[in-house]
């Protein structure tokens, strides 16, 4: 397998931990870690395997890292590489979109070529709607802290493990 | 409505860098206000109501750049100051409102800081009740359609405005006539400090509106420019071109506290406050700029170091400026209305065929909507087949003139009143009349906006009159019982900014009503529902006929006493001073016509020749008309006075249906009778 590139904000609290449980889960020498507050379009062009964090902010929206990235992202090219986006969201809070950051990513990542993989069941998650999900499962991992906190580690574990299994 | 795909028209690669620019001063302006405004209520030079619009300056620098001035139609809810800049106005202009003087074009330092407008622009002046005036909006955009305008209607709001059941009634009336309106919800999450899971079930607000079939409703990120300009392009293509209308939700954050009265350390927890911080719409918009080198650092920094060097000299022109004259505030209360030539006390000596006060109202209607083409009038149950109004008033109005100048509205009399408003609001040949509800006594819901336009013209410093005539049919004597049967005049003339004429007799109801239908402003004609058919109110009515505002008549010359009356009660007074006439007590009998204005003049020149006055009205004695009467004829004429004013109406009680009950509460003859003879005994 080749190297990953887990990509998520330093500035956060509770993505960073996730995003630690999920290089501690590939170990550490098979994942490189960035910081998505200082993301540069060369960083997509040393891996060709991502992991990336897409928590959902306010009612529904990407956080401002991935928003400003975008203009640059919706022009590339990532024909061949392979991606996997987990996420945070509030089930009881925000029910009404539930991390759809995932999706709002993943759609963008798909039209520019990428291959998404990482999909997860919908089984344990109770919410109105969510634009993570498509044809019955949810196209990355959400995690939700706030209600299912004691849920993320097995969570992530299988996540990974498929996830070793899928990456190249 | 499926959320169809908004085109990506504007991007941070693709905008040209002049706009870029414009943009970027137009936020740095506005910021620039919005951080310093509250300093000069620190410093006590006014802006003592500032709500700050920071958070939700990517929606409104949209909004501001999708306005068309004299061309669009914009009603802009305060916290709107950036798109009041967008829209065009200067920072001087958005100064001189906040700091309330003469010369704000908004009001002239008569309405609240931060309640931006310049109606010469089509900048609507707006109450402070939110959304109030989402019914203006959908009042204007149905002038827009009528009259084949490719432009649209825009109205600013809270997402909290959207528990007001007053917008329920615009969004649906808008469905229902499919106008090209915009309801653009900002979402900042809180309604001061009532967050939104107090006020809707949805989190989204907008989506509570999901099944209405014409609307259309987009959600942007309202803190994201480019996202908004698209966002609003596509709404503003959307309601124009397929006429029909839209809410854009922009999801916004609050970076401050409602407004500098609210402080929002008491409920938002730090975390909260510095997630809010760190979505800055503005600190976004330049680090964009930057990262994809449209813009150099020095070259931001030139445009901000000249907003400082404008804000500052806009700063000096506005505290230069003049404070408003005390002694103008009885500038702009109520419009001039027209001056009848020929009628001008309202009395005639024509010579014929007596009609129903039904019939000379009814004729009266048809000959201004054939006079004015610019006239409309819309109700309840106005116009169905050979319906034409709950009492037939209007019967035959909607096959003469169509559907379009005379048409049902939906039992809701606050959008009745609301969009009468709005409509006049297009420009100001327009001529509304409206059926205010189907009893008078029904016109309660309708009070909101009833207030609100009372004080319109005085609120925008005489730039928008509304122009329009109430129609309510009043009063009882029909076994009605209550909301069928009772007064409201005592309530609305204590409210200022609004004609009250009560006619008694057909010929006054047709002079008074084409007169209220030619004037500018807003007149309450309340007809005596009682009398619509009854003999005793027929009379000769001339085809021009016109009775000037605050004309008396004298119904009865006399020197025994004087009785002061309107309305259904001027027949028992005439009865009555009959029956004294035949004993020998020549009473004076006058007939108000209008309660506002007052023909003071003819009250006291008849208290000086009778020296005794008996007020007599149908509404409560309690809270009633007579009130004011009696304490202005005490102010003015009191030597004159040989006894004390005496006041003959109803008890303060609810009038009851069962006639029995009715009968006790309501005056008549005998009670009118009985009072003038006391009072002739004093």
């Amino acid at each position: 397998m080749k190297k990953i590139a887990i990509i998520y904000s330093f500035n956060t609290q509770k993505s960073k931990k996730v995003a630690e449980k999920i290089v501690a889960a590939f170990g550490e020498n098979s994942i490189e870690v960035i910081n998505a507050e200082e993301l540069t379009t060369e960083a997509f062009d040393k891996f060709d395997n991502f992991i990336l964090s897409a928590p959902t902010w306010f009612d529904g929206e990407l956080p401002n890292y991935w928003d400003e990235f975008i203009p640059d992202l919706e022009e590339m090219d990532l024909d061949g590489k392979t991606f996997a986006v987990f996420g945070l969201g509030d089930q009881k809070g925000y029910p009404e979109n539930f991390c759809d950051a995932i999706g709002i990513l993943v759609e963008i990542l798909e039209e520019c070529g990428a291959k998404i993989i990482g999909e997860t069941s919908l089984d344990g998650y109770t919410y109105e709607a969510s634009k993570a999900e498509r044809n019955g499962q949810f196209v990355g991992l959400p995690i939700d802290q706030e209600n299912q906190g004691r849920l993320t580690q097995g969570r992530v574990e299988n996540w990974v493990n498929r996830l070793k299994k899928q990456m190249k | 409505m499926k959320d169809l795909q908004i085109p990506k028209i504007y991007t941070i690669k693709k905008t040209p860098k002049e706009s870029l620019e414009k943009w970027f001063k137009l936020m740095t302006v506005g910021r620039a206000i919005d951080e310093k405004a509250p300093n000069y209520l620190k410093q006590a030079i006014g802006w003592s109501y500032h709500a700050p619009f920071a958070g939700h300056d990517g929606i409104q620098l949209a909004v501001g750049q999708h306005f068309e001035k004299n061309r669009d139609h914009i009603f802009l809810y305060y916290r709107e100051m950036l798109t009041a800049l967008s829209c065009g106005m200067t920072s001087e202009e958005i100064i001189l409102n906040g700091i309330s003087k003469a010369n704000d074009p908004s009001s002239g330092g008569r309405h609240m800081s931060n309640h931006f407008a310049k109606p010469e622009w089509n900048i609507h002046s707006v109450s402070s009740a939110t959304g109030n005036h989402t019914l203006h909006a959908v009042g204007t955009a149905r002038a827009i359609k009528y009259y084949g305008e490719k432009t649209v209607a825009i109205s600013g709001q809270g997402e909290s405005s959207v528990s007001e059941g007053y917008v329920y009634e615009a969004i649906t009336g808008a469905d229902k006539e499919q106008l090209p309106v915009i309801f653009v919800v900002q979402d900042n999450g809180y309604g001061i400090s009532v967050p939104k899971k107090d006020q809707t079930a949805n989190r989204k607000v907008a989506n509570n509106f999901s099944g209405f079939k014409n609307l259309r409703i987009i959600h942007c990120n309202g803190k994201d420019v480019f996202d908004s300009m698209n966002a609003m392009a596509e709404a503003k293509r959307f309601a124009i071109e397929e006429s029909k209308p839209v809410i854009l939700q922009a999801n916004c954050v609050r970076m401050g506290a409602h407004s500098n009265s609210d402080d929002h350390l008491l409920y938002r927890s730090s975390a909260e406050r510095n997630y809010v911080i760190d979505y800055d719409p503005l600190a976004k918009f330049r680090r964009l700029l930057l990262r994809y080198n449209r813009f150099s650092e020095e070259e931001l920094l030139a445009i901000e170091a000249d907003v400082k060097a404008e804000i500052k000299v806009s700063h000096k022109a506005a505290m230069r400026a003049p404070d408003p004259d005390p002694a103008s505030i009885y500038d702009f209360v109520i419009s001039d209305p027209v001056v009848s030539e020929k009628y001008p006390d309202g009395l005639h000596s024509e010579k014929g065929e007596k009609k129903k006060l039904i019939t000379a109202l009814n004729e009266t209607l048809k000959t201004e909507f054939r006079h004015n083409p610019d006239t409309f009038i819309w109700g309840q149950d106005m116009a169905n087949k050979d319906k034409g109004g709950i009492f037939n008033v209007s019967k035959g109005l909607q096959q003469e003139f169509g559907d379009k100048r005379v048409f049902n509205a939906p039992i809701a009399e606050d959008f009745i009143m609301g969009t009468a408003n709005g409509m006049s609001r297009f420009n100001n040949k327009i001529r509304v009349v409206i059926e205010g509800a189907e009893f008078a006594d029904y016109f309660w819901p309708a009070m909101e906006q009833y207030i609100d336009t009372s004080h319109d013209y005085w609120r925008s410093n005489g730039k928008f009159t509304p122009n329009i005539t109430i129609r309510l049919a009043s009063g009882g004597y029909i076994g009605g019982g209550m909301y069928h049967s009772q007064n409201i005049e005592g309530s609305l003339v204590a409210i200022p900014g609004v004609r009250i004429v009560y006619p008694s007799f057909a010929d006054d109801a047709a002079g008074l009503l084409r007169t209220a239908m030619r004037s500018e402003g807003l007149t309450m004609f309340m007809e005596p529902k009682a009398l619509y058919q009854d003999p005793k109110a027929s009379t000769v009515v001339p085809d021009d006929f016109e009775v000037p505002f605050g004309k008396a008549r004298i119904r009865k010359d006399g020197d025994a006493a004087t009785i002061i009356t309107y309305g259904n009660t001027t027949h028992f007074c005439l009865e009555a001073a009959e029956k004294l006439m035949e004993e020998g007590i020549n009473v004076e009998v006058i007939d108000l016509r209008s309660l506002i204005p007052l023909d003071e003049e003819t009250i006291i020149n008849s208290v000086k020749k009778t020296n005794k006055v008996l007020i007599v009205h149908e509404d409560k004695v309690h809270g009633g008309f007579g009130g004011e009467l009696s304490a202005i004829i005490n102010e003015k004429a009191f030597e004159y006075l040989d006894a004390p004013i005496r006041r003959v109406g109803s008890p303060f009680t609810p009038v009851g249906f069962n006639r029995i009950l009715e009968k006790a509460v309501l005056p008549n003859t005998d009670l009118i009778y009985n009072a003038i003879k006391d009072l002739i005994s004093y």
